[in-house]
């Protein structure tokens, strides 16, 4: 396998963490218990920070995402969580002369199955407890494309196999009369082919309104490279795509209950900081059921 | 209501993902050059001089030219370029082109001696970041006997996060559009070159740098 389909866009692929944002938290399900989600996630950007974090054009690049979601809980401490996207779709403009009009690089685009994380979540403190705590280990399956198109610049997946270890700590309470919650996480986020390995931070704080039915959360997510990985001079190789990716998004969601157990939701993510990634916002919105 | 909104928002969705368009500002001023090289012709043998015509975006384009002699007893010039080395001495060639609006040339002194010289030809400049990625350092642009070389200096130095760049020689500093593609970039500190064959000294203006997949130019430097 080449050094390019080892080595990823880091300008899409990074993105897909922001799709990750969902339901979490150191609250594993019940028993027998699940919340699933089918959403639709995407971004386009024209811009994305470089390397010494400031703003640079790009061609115009799309990431659309169809993916699902889902949280069962084996025993009431143990949970699997599954996040598949079943269709990705990443394309990128025709460049053309605004002075002739004719196409200089035509635009392309891919489709295909995109990537796969299983995840497992395991509350290392019983279920009430003050302040609960859970570990979880999420595996990403790059079940995606990672080279398409003539340039070979297109992907759907990141390419390597990652190991996530993250601690959950959190605590539900009450804003006068709004039910709240606030948590946080810390992680590892170790990856393979080359690519440099993650701490990951971030913190949640979300209330419940209109009596439970409409849930809004905001979180800050922030990733520092390890920056241990390879670049295009340690790879020897001009295809090798950037590594070294890190960045600062806040993200904001609101779920809301059509029934007890059925919803829809929407949310907004982007990078306030970052170096080798997009610069414009993400957007999802999707529908959930929660097993009550 | 709420099936013509789900509509709405698929169809949206849907023209979002579809391929749209990008547009370059890549007007540059048309240009005019002798490609040929010579110092002097021998005394009573004939040169054929050639040269080439860049259009608005730096696209080489077929047009009849005029070729000048600011003295045809010295250098005679046909309309074709044949130049004849009539007597010792010395002469300015002129090549124009009028395009309907402007009239562009570009000119070259000629000696008549007893012998054909034609030098080498070198330049040296400095190549520039035109992004936030660093790209910096000097070189030597230099005719060979093959073609050319683009030597770049101790002080280059450009990031090595920028996924796939490439060199390219360009006549718009704004586009790769037929463009040369030196290959992608190796080295990313210190002295290095390039050796190209089959390219002319005076073929392009410009060495450029991109940033292949997302067609994002990244620095140049001028001849």
């Amino acid at each position: 396998m080449s050094i390019m389909k080892k080595q990823l866009i880091i300008f899409i692929s990074s993105l897909f963490v922001f799709s990750t944002s969902y339901a979490g938290g150191p609250w594993p399900q019940a028993k027998s218990k699940g919340y699933f989600k089918l959403s639709e996630w995407w971004t386009i950007f024209d811009q994305h920070f470089t390397d010494t974090g400031q703003i640079d054009p790009n061609v115009t690049t799309g990431v659309f995402n169809t993916n699902f979601y889902g949280e069962f809980g084996i025993t009431d401490r143990f949970t699997v969580l599954l996040n598949a996207s079943l269709f990705s779709r990443n394309y990128m403009n025709n460049l053309r002369s605004q002075t002739t009009t004719e196409i200089i690089v035509p635009g392309e685009g891919l489709n295909s199955l995109g990537d796969i994380d299983l995840g497992f979540k395991y509350g290392l403190t019983q279920a009430g407890a003050k302040i609960p705590v859970a570990i979880s280990l999420t595996l990403g399956i790059p079940s995606g494309k990672t080279a398409g198109g003539s340039l070979e610049n297109l992907q759907t997946g990141d390419g390597e196999f990652n190991q996530m270890l993250q601690i959950d700590a959190g605590r539900g309470f009450k804003i006068g009369n709004t039910p709240s919650y606030l948590s946080s996480y810390v992680g590892f986020n170790h990856r393979t082919n080359d690519f440099s390995e993650e701490l990951r931070l971030g913190f949640e704080l979300g209330l419940g309104l209109l009596n439970n039915k409409l849930w809004v959360n905001s979180k800050v997510n922030i990733v520092e490279s390890l920056k241990n990985g390879a670049t295009a001079a340690t790879a020897n190789s001009a295809s090798i795509f950037a590594n070294n990716t890190e960045y600062a998004s806040i993200a904001f969601e609101a779920n809301y209950y059509l029934t007890k157990s059925l919803g829809f939701s929407a949310g907004m993510a982007g990078a306030f900081r970052g170096e080798v990634i997009a610069a414009r916002p993400s957007y999802t919105v999707g529908v959930f059921y929660d097993m009550k | 209501m709420k099936n013509n909104f789900i509509f709405l928002f698929l169809t949206a969705l849907i023209l979002n993902g579809c391929i749209g368009d990008d547009f370059i500002l890549d007007e540059v001023h048309p240009v005019l050059t002798i490609t040929t090289n010579v110092d002097t012709i021998e005394i009573g043998t004939t040169f054929q001089f050639e040269a080439k015509y860049f259009d608005n975006v730096g696209q080489e384009r077929e047009v009849l030219f005029s070729w000048f002699s600011s003295d045809e007893s010295i250098v005679g010039i046909e309309s074709d370029g044949l130049a004849f080395a009539n007597e010792l001495g010395e002469a300015t060639i002129t090549v124009d082109y009028n395009d309907g609006n402007n009239t562009i040339s570009d000119s070259r002194t000629i000696v008549v001696g007893d012998y054909t010289v034609s030098s080498l030809q070198t330049v040296s400049g400095n190549i520039v970041t035109t992004s936030s990625y660093v790209l910096e350092g000097d070189f030597d642009f230099n005719e060979t006997e093959a073609g050319v070389e683009l030597i770049l200096k101790d002080n280059y130095q450009a990031s090595s996060s920028l996924p796939g760049l490439y060199v390219y020689l360009s006549n718009n500093k704004n586009s790769v559009a037929d463009a040369y593609e030196i290959g992608g970039v190796n080295t990313f500190s210190g002295a290095h070159e390039y050796n190209i064959t089959g390219v002319g000294f005076n073929d392009f203006q410009y060495i450029v740098y991109f940033c292949k997949p997302f067609n994002v130019k990244v620095g140049e430097g001028s001849f």
